[in-house]
């Protein structure tokens, strides 16, 4: 990319070879720059929120570095809600919630990409639609659904309204449309039926587009809040980001060091998971052409 | 997807009554009265513990109710909440809501009012023993809706070694408007490059500026609306004035910051030493008492034409959709825990204010108030507060004057053109209660 964008900065008269080892320098020097200023600012928060963590909330706007380090805020924390039970339920929800995405997508989308039927259009207009509407106008809806299945208060209830996601399936219908004709039929020729291919040719090419759309599904339910607040009253459905919430006490001002301690904690694991796996994050989402 | 939830309800529904059928003989003789509770949480604390606490003192007295309590968030979440739970046909039997959620309550047909519960003399009395202020934003058309419990008043902390430095004697907070410019002129402290190390006086104005606003407003002689909650005075001089008073502090005498004051960071500026004194709510004492450095003191807000402050916090409702048992079951809590041992318990712990006078009486109270008499100033300003703004479509008519308050406070308009813009947007959203 620099490259290219250097030799044509190039003008052919004064095109002498050093010049073009010169802007290229330059221009990687200021992508470099530009790409490092917003890592720091997307950091901040987290640094500063790590900072604070671990101080108490007398030093937590003071950033003076021979203040005493501590780890009573997440002992606070941890004890002012059943941290580990939130933990556990939020932990099931997303799985929950991603592996039914994951079979009622892939079977939805290789539907509407390689099968013709009568309506397949509307119904994927249909679909479309879904992609439009926000989730929280439905919350009353929805709400009155779990209420009639009778399954209020439970974890099931606030994965259901979720599961049949309409961008995952609009996403892997758009990466399966994109697997040559000529690897389907060949699966045909080899006597795979159409489950068969799919398991053997499309899910196996799909796999970044499925990596990718999984991090943005587990981390969307992970930080989800207002739907499992409203759609839960008990400890054992709750997921983590409502045990946050009692934090933030916002007659009496904030106490960041708390708030801090008791965020790190709830975002920890995905931080964690995220780091570990980041190349192959990267990776897919480079190929699933998400960025 | 309908046919399926239409099949899958005839399912369940199916299933429920085998289930009841099957244990409906030995259960009938005893069913406990279930009550779903929803109650927020607004301040520090382990709040969540201290309700569970008392519901389970409660159902030891009274072994035929079962209280659910259900943390819901904070007030804006737990109205949400509510409200969802009402339109899907399955709200709790009772709950904690602003108390300036009155009338949108009324209007959703989500309450019950009280008066037919309250049928003894005992019941009367009961209902006579609260501050007559809180009842303000409690009753409407002559009906009660609401009963205080985490009931909270806007006061004035000072610094009192920010007092001592500057000249002024510590044991005296401004009393006037004009006594509170002229000590926060001499509290206001500027470095050499002429920066402000530390200002005179802050008022918060983010998030819900109406609240603290509402108490110059009173000073100048007003409130905002009235009882019905189908008008308000927005454009009026005395509230045009009383903003002109506020946006002075900032303008003409630079002794509050510029801008937006943020509400959340109001108390860390106290502490911290970058404001020597601060209007903010009663329920940050015991906050300030924890982690306070120097000697402060908090004192009724300043006066102006009169002495004032609005009221704030949260009520009990008992929603419609319930069973007679049901919200006798939830009145039966409600009077239980607001009775004076109770109400003053929790004034403690929590740091709201006590909503009964006689709550302040007991000897627990009396030895808190005599180890830290900061507490009972709230008590003292309770005869001259008045109810917070709250009118029907409250969410939007309050939110006309925020905006008109922040317009004005940065400098976009000017006081007497942002509060007529106000007044007739809220004329607008009120012409169909009136």
């Amino acid at each position: 990319m620099s490259t290219l964008r250097a030799s044509v900065n190039v003008t052919p008269a004064t095109g002498r070879p050093f010049l073009l080892y010169e802007s290229d320098r330059a221009s990687r020097a200021l992508e470099t720059l530009g790409a490092w200023i917003l890592g720091v600012l997307w950091i901040l928060p987290l640094l500063y929120a790590f900072w604070a963590a671990f101080h108490s909330s007398a030093d937590s706007t003071h950033f003076t570095l021979s203040a005493p380090w501590t780890l009573a805020n997440f002992v606070h924390a941890w004890h002012a809600a059943p941290f580990a039970r939130y933990f556990l339920n939020t932990v099931m929800l997303v799985t929950m919630v991603l592996g039914a995405q994951l079979v009622l997508v892939t079977l939805a989308a290789y539907a509407f990409a390689r099968f013709e039927f009568r309506g397949r259009g509307v119904a994927f207009a249909l679909v479309l639609v879904q992609l439009m509407v926000m989730p929280d106008v439905l919350i009353v809806e929805n709400y009155r659904t779990m209420t009639a299945l009778g399954i209020k208060d439970t974890i099931l209830s606030i994965g259901l309204p979720y599961m049949a996601s309409a961008f995952g399936i609009f996403l892997l219908r758009q990466t399966f449309k994109t697997v040559p004709r000529e690897l389907d039929e060949a699966a045909r020729v080899e006597g795979c039926g159409p489950l068969a291919t799919l398991w053997k040719v499309y899910v196996p090419l799909a796999r970044p587009t499925y990596l990718a759309y999984a991090l943005v599904s587990v981390s969307y339910h992970w930080n989800n809040f207002l739907w499992p607040l409203i759609i839960t009253n008990s400890v054992e459905s709750r997921p983590v980001t409502v045990g946050l919430q009692v934090f933030s006490a916002t007659d009496q001002g904030l106490d960041w060091s708390i708030i801090s301690a008791a965020t790190l904690l709830s975002t920890g694991p995905l931080l964690i998971a995220f780091l570990l796996f980041q190349k192959q994050f990267v990776q897919s989402f480079m190929r699933a052409g998400i960025r | 997807m309908g046919r399926t939830i239409k099949f899958l309800r005839v399912l369940a529904r199916a299933a429920t009554a085998l289930f009841v059928a099957l244990c409906a003989a030995p259960a009938l003789a005893q069913a406990p009265v279930e009550v779903p509770f929803y109650y927020p949480v607004a301040v520090g604390g382990p709040i969540t513990k201290i309700i569970d606490g008392y519901a389970a003192d409660f159902e030891k007295d009274h072994p035929s109710i079962k209280l659910k309590p259900i943390y819901s968030g904070s007030y804006q979440e737990s109205i949400a909440k509510a409200l969802t739970a009402v339109k899907g046909g399955d709200p709790p039997v009772t709950s904690i809501l602003l108390s300036t959620d009155m009338y949108t309550l009324i209007d959703e047909d989500a309450i019950v009012p009280f008066d037919g519960l309250i049928k003894t003399d005992a019941d009367r009395k009961w209902l006579a023993s609260f501050y007559p202020a809180f009842m303000e934003n409690s009753q409407t058309g002559g009906k009660t809706w609401g009963i205080p419990f985490q009931r909270s008043t806007v006061v004035l902390y000072y610094n009192k070694d920010a007092f001592k430095a500057a000249g002024l004697d510590p044991n005296h907070p401004p009393g006037t408007w004009k006594e509170m410019t002229a000590d926060a002129e001499k509290l206001t402290k500027r470095d050499a490059s002429g920066k402000v190390t530390q200002w005179g006086v802050q008022i918060p104005s983010s998030g819900f500026p109406y609240w603290l606003f509402q108490g110059l407003v009173i000073e100048n002689g007003i409130n905002l609306m009235n009882a019905a909650g189908t008008e308000v005075y927005y454009d009026k001089p005395e509230t045009v004035g009383a903003l002109q008073y506020w946006v002075d502090l900032v303008n003409k005498y630079k002794v509050h910051p510029p801008g937006i004051v943020d509400w959340g960071t109001t108390p860390k500026d106290f502490l911290e030493g970058r404001v020597a004194m601060m209007w903010t709510t009663t329920g940050n004492l015991t906050n300030i008492r924890k982690n306070a450095k120097f000697d402060f003191g908090v004192a009724m807000l300043p006066e102006n034409k009169r002495r004032g402050s609005p009221t704030g916090g949260g009520n009990f409702y008992i929603f419609k959709k319930s069973t007679p048992a049901q919200r006798e079951a939830a009145f039966e809590f409600i009077k239980w825990v607001t009775q004076p041992e109770r109400a003053a318990q929790w004034g403690i712990e929590t740091g709201y204010v006590a909503v009964r006078p006689d709550a302040w009486d007991t000897p627990e109270m009396k030895k808190y108030v005599e180890g830290f008499p900061a507490a009972a100033v709230a008590r003292d300003q309770l005869p001259f507060a008045k109810a917070e703004l709250s009118t029907h479509d409250n969410q939007r008519v309050t939110k006309a004057l925020n905006d008109g308050l922040q317009a004005a406070l940065t400098g976009s308009k000017s006081p007497a053109a942002a509060m007529k813009e106000a007044q007739r947007e809220a004329d607008r959203l009120l012409r169909p209660y009136r």
